[in-house]
């Protein structure tokens, strides 16, 4: 899968993607630290943890290419 | 005519090739899911006040990096860049090596706070023993794939070694990825 861009455009994208990543990183710690229902704590966990774990699988794995075939 | 078929050959062989490895990390994922699932089925929510919350986020800040300089060399080789590939897959290993020593101090405290004879140490151990293996694979293949890369092995079209090796590795730091809030934040 080739980027419009090329190798400039493609390492830029991963430094956008590593941001996302430290920064969801940084969330997941900081909700140890708020004092929240023990439920919304556990949802937000999930939610953060998908997220984070699709922004790899998505990016930097390239998993579409099993869809699409390029 | 031939050489159109060679190249729709080469395309199908990666695409089967992709194919496989995708399979491979699948099962993987059962494998992680079962000894994530063990640490809600011994233990529950609980865990140890003594874990070390700092070192933990730590060694997951290197893990990404590591997956972010991965990124990077297989993009590298995909467009032909081998002084990029290089210098990507170097970093990688010395960002995974650093992860490792980070997963020894783990061990030490963990032996010290929370033995193996406790339910918690044998999921700690037994969760982080199981990823600690695969980063230390990971690392040999993609020292491996340095090595044939130093050697000029891999060229614009000709990567699938680099591109595999780097999906195991993020194989590697999404497994993490899961394995520290299960390990260290949940409760």
């Amino acid at each position: 899968m080739r980027h419009p861009g090329g190798l400039a455009g493609d390492w830029g994208r991963g430094w956008w993607v590593f941001a996302a990543l430290i920064a969801l990183t940084i969330v997941e710690f900081g909700l140890l630290l708020v004092d929240m229902p023990v439920g919304l704590f556990r949802v937000l966990l999930v939610a953060l943890n998908l997220a984070d774990a699709w922004l790899i699988l998505y990016y930097f794995m390239h998993i579409a290419q099993l869809w699409r075939g390029d | 005519m031939a050489y159109p078929h060679a190249v729709e050959h080469a395309e199908e062989r990666l695409s089967v090739n992709r194919t496989g490895l995708w399979l491979f990390i699948l099962s993987e994922s059962f494998l992680f899911g079962a000894a994530l699932s063990s640490r809600y089925y011994l233990q529950g929510v609980e865990r140890p006040p003594e874990l070390n919350q700092l070192l933990g986020l730590g060694i997951t800040f290197v893990l990404l990096t590591s997956s972010l300089t991965a990124y990077r060399a297989e993009r590298a080789a995909v467009h032909g860049h081998l002084p990029g590939l290089i210098r990507n897959l170097a970093a990688t290993i010395g960002l995974g090596l650093v992860f490792v020593v980070g997963v020894i101090i783990e061990w030490y405290e963990a032996f010290h706070y929370f033995p193996p004879s406790t339910a918690y140490g044998t999921i700690f151990l037994t969760t982080t023993g199981l990823h600690g293996f695969h980063v230390l694979t990971g690392l040999a293949v993609l020292t491996f794939i340095l090595f044939l890369g130093r050697n000029g092995r891999f060229t614009r079209g000709n990567f699938w070694p680099v591109e595999g090796a780097v999906k195991y590795w993020h194989f590697v730091d999404v497994a993490w990825v899961f394995i520290y809030p299960t390990l260290y934040l949940v409760r």
